[in-house]
């Protein structure tokens, strides 16, 4: 288990190369010069060219990859472009923010969609199934922005009984943890609904229904265990999308978190700013896979990693 | 018995009263009292930075000029009120500006403003190895002397008329040194001024806290705190306008205006602003070199259409080369009203060629609609049977393609905003149209180059005179009125919808707004 543990998170660090290297070099295909955007609309050719040494782009992008990478080593991410602040500190303030948005939302998604793929498993082509598939199909269809802001007409504007934006207490959380919960609730229910049915037609099922066996007993004792692994995976795989993922929801619901951070820095070609966030996903990204990895192996005790 | 028993308790639970009454009264100064407790006002992004001399987005000049006060003040009219600066005087050459400074003036940590201060301040914004993105505006500067501790002394390399105006600018706003020696640099996140207002909380991608400042030297502020909440999404801003969440809106959606306005607690304000949206013509190569093509260009569009319909009134149709807000504007004799019959005609008399296709380029969410606006463009150029190719680019793309020289430049038809960041024309009429401008030394990307224009331009900012400057802008505003560099489009207005509570908030025509002497019912 140490092994393995040790070899995954080895295994990290070519992967986060692997996603420098690209990154470094694709954001230096861009057209559109950092310096220029620094330097405003109105500035003068040669103070764009002051802060372009000021930046080291003036250098050639393999001494600027290599000094990045230099840098890297130290765990320094280098100075933001647009706010000459540490990229880390940036990335610091509003990290928080994110994987408490992204828990909220998982949780929310797994507590909804797990007990309505299994109700919509037992009772198959019956219409709480079709109920369950209809809600699944518009939270999968609907777009982020746009419940977003239903739900603030509804419960803000109309209601008053939450904030449309912002952070700071409970209540704020509520709006954007439903529209980011909305689409991955969609998404577990269809996954939970899929895989209990394969189990239900299993033969071990029959033998237990033969021996008598509750039904309640059969399907989360039996049938549901053995159904969980892809369904983990699932969970996973969306828990690592939504910390990278919730720009729109950031933005509808003025949540001051990194996904709204890249699009800006994006936007100002700030590549400090851009390489070190995505980096930091990446880093997230592979820990969550790491951490699912893991939880197998307490589910499915076949599951043994050497 | 019993109810004598309970007159005494009354009696003295209203002794108690009266007196606490009095203690709170006797203990709240008089003088100074902020009426507001807290104003909330959601914006669209954080700031980068709260160096004066760094920033180049409006908003965040408008919070400098909170923190650190102006120089001078330029009121919505155009009048330049004394500020940190007392008066100041003119040689006749129109090459040395004398500064008085206000005596007594101190910055919040308690250091005090002198002569030193703001020859240091010039010496930084003069220094090319500082990042002063809009240094080219005071580039009119050669040196700062002290004169005495409360006099300076500007030389000019040539007379620039507009200095006073320009001094309106945070870009000149002085940060107190103890707290430069303090924080260096990192004085960007820990600003420290002469304003009305000190930062007293910065949570980056949430929200910008002032206090009032207690030491200021001018009138106290009468709201306490001043709370910028950062709220991405214009329909989200409006929603918590709507909610109380937030007191001010900063520019809600265009399309949302007439919908405020129709909300009896709810106050839309939407001065006329200093930009003009133009859609350039490049004057030195390609199709549009033909001043007759330029002008058919002109007539071929319904300005009036695109404000109605594309801009929700949000805007106002050119009716000379810069917006009616700056000193030196004058409505031009004559318009270029729709007339796509004559704008047929005048390509047919310059040989225009039909089969060509003229390449068109917009930014996507610089300003208002932008995208939409040039859309529309090239359905009304389209219409007089001229090919329009139209590209979209997002802004850093774009502005790489607008500042290349003449001979490397794509640019044929592209829409652009520009506005002048004081009243005064000279920022447009010298910024865009004379021929040192054109880039790569400048921005005025439609390459008009008339050297009798450049001769009055030059003379505009010798003239001490107003009435003799005001003459010399307007002979210049006609001929490149008449040129036509650009398609003249619109002057945008800036919008901020507020609650109808407030009372006496200040909106300028550049985009700020000052909330510091606001009363709320």
């Amino acid at each position: 288990m140490i092994n393995f543990l040790i070899k995954r998170l080895l295994a990290i660090i070519p992967v986060l190369l692997g996603i420098s290297l690209l990154l470094f070099f694709m954001l230096r295909m861009l057209p559109g010069d950092p310096a220029q955007v620094l330097a405003g609309q109105m500035a003068s050719p040669e103070d764009v060219q002051i802060i372009r040494i000021q930046m080291g782009l003036d250098q050639p992008l393999h001494i600027q990859y290599i000094s990045f990478l230099n840098r890297l080593i130290h765990l320094d991410l280098g100075l933001s472009a647009r706010t000459q602040n540490p990229v880390i500190q940036e990335i610091w303030a509003r990290l928080p923010n994110t994987i408490l948005l992204a828990l909220c939302a998982i949780t929310l998604a797994c507590v909804f969609g797990i007990p309505a793929g299994i109700i919509a498993a037992v009772r198959p082509y019956s219409w709480v199934d079709y109920l369950v598939t209809l809600a699944s199909l518009f939270g999968i269809s609907m777009p982020v922005f746009w419940l977003g802001i239903m739900l603030m007409i509804v419960f803000s504007i109309t209601l008053q009984w939450l904030p449309a934006g912002g952070i700071g207490t409970w209540k704020h959380l509520v709006l954007p943890s439903i529209t980011l919960a909305a689409f991955v609730v969609a998404f577990i229910a269809r996954m939970t609904r899929s895989c209990m049915l394969e189990v239900l037609a299993q033969d071990y099922v029959t033998t237990a229904r033969s021996k008598g066996l509750k039904e309640k007993m059969i399907i989360l004792k039996h049938a549901l265990k053995n159904a969980l692994i892809p369904i983990i995976t699932v969970v996973g795989l969306q828990f690592g999308l939504l910390l990278g993922g919730a720009v729109l929801t950031e933005t509808v619901f003025a949540w001051p978190g990194l996904g709204r951070l890249i699009v800006d820095s994006i936007l100002a070609r700030d590549y400090a700013m851009i390489q070190g966030s995505i980096l930091v996903f990446g880093l997230l990204y592979t820990l969550v896979n790491l951490l699912v990895d893991l939880t197998y192996a307490f589910v499915d005790p076949r599951i043994r990693y050497e | 018995m019993k109810i004598k028993r309970r007159l005494k308790h009354f009696r003295q639970l209203l002794t108690c009263v009266i007196l606490t009454a009095i203690m709170v009264f006797w203990l709240t100064p008089l003088s100074g009292a902020a009426q507001v407790k807290e104003l909330k006002i959601g914006i669209g992004v954080d700031a980068d930075t709260l160096n004066p001399q760094e920033q180049t987005t409006t908003l965040f000049q408008n919070i400098c000029d909170l923190v650190y006060d102006n120089m001078y003040y330029q009121d919505p009219d155009g009048n330049v009120h004394p500020r940190l600066l007392l008066s100041h005087k003119v040689s006749d050459d129109g090459l040395t500006w004398t500064l008085h400074l206000q005596k007594g003036i101190l910055f919040s940590d308690g250091t005090p403003l002198n002569a030193a201060v703001i020859k240091q301040t010039w010496d930084r914004i003069l220094d090319p190895k500082m990042r002063v993105p809009l240094r080219f505006a005071v580039s009119m500067v050669k040196e700062c002397v002290i004169i005495d501790d409360l006099t300076v002394q500007l030389n000019l390399k040539y007379p620039f008329a507009p200095l006073d105006a320009t001094m309106s600018l945070a870009l000149v706003s002085p940060i107190s040194p103890l707290a430069l020696e303090k924080y260096g640099e990192d004085i960007r996140q820990h600003p420290v001024g002469a304003g009305p207002y000190v930062l007293a909380e910065w949570v980056k991608g949430d929200r910008i806290v002032l206090t009032r400042n207690k030491t200021y030297w001018g009138k106290a502020p009468t709201v306490d705190k001043l709370t910028f909440k950062i709220v991405p999404e214009a329909t989200t801003r409006e929603a918590m306008l709507r909610t109380g969440e937030i007191d001010i809106c900063y520019k809600p959606l265009p399309s949302n205006v007439a919908a405020l306005k129709a909300m009896s607690n709810i106050t839309v304000e939407m001065p006329l602003d200093t930009r003009t949206i133009f859609m350039g013509l490049n004057c030195l190569k390609g199709a549009t070199t033909d001043k007759k093509v330029r002008q058919a260009f002109n007539y071929a569009i319904d300005k009036k259409a695109i404000v109605d319909r594309i801009l929700f009134n949000t805007a106002q149709p050119m009716d000379g080369p810069v917006s009616p807000k700056v000193f030196g504007y004058a409505k031009m004799d004559h318009q270029f009203d729709y007339n796509p019959e004559k704008a047929k005609q005048l390509l047919k008399e310059a040989n225009f060629d039909f089969s060509k296709t003229i390449s068109m380029r917009t930014p996507n969410g610089r300003y208002l609609f932008d995208k939409q606006v040039s859309e529309v463009v090239q359905a009304y150029l389209q219409a007089i049977g001229v090919k329009v190719e139209l590209r979209t680019y997002d802004w850093p793309t774009y502005v790489a393609g607008l500042l290349k020289p003449i001979e490397e430049s794509e640019l044929e038809v592209f829409l652009l905003g520009w506005g002048p960041l004081f009243l005064d024309a000279d920022m447009a009429l010298y910024g865009q149209f004379t021929t040192e401008v054109n880039p790569p030394k400048g921005l005025g990307s439609s390459f008009y180059t008339n050297p009798a224009y450049d001769d009055i331009m030059k003379a505009s900012r010798k003239a001490q005179d107003p009435k003799e400057r005001l003459a010399l802008l307007k002979q210049a505003s006609e001929m490149v009125w008449d040129d036509c560099p650009w398609i003249w489009l619109h002057v945008e207005k800036f919008v901020l919808a507020y609650s109808s509570k407030i009372k006496n908030l200040v909106v300028t025509p550049t985009e700020k707004f000052f909330p510091t002497y606001i009363t709320m019912e």
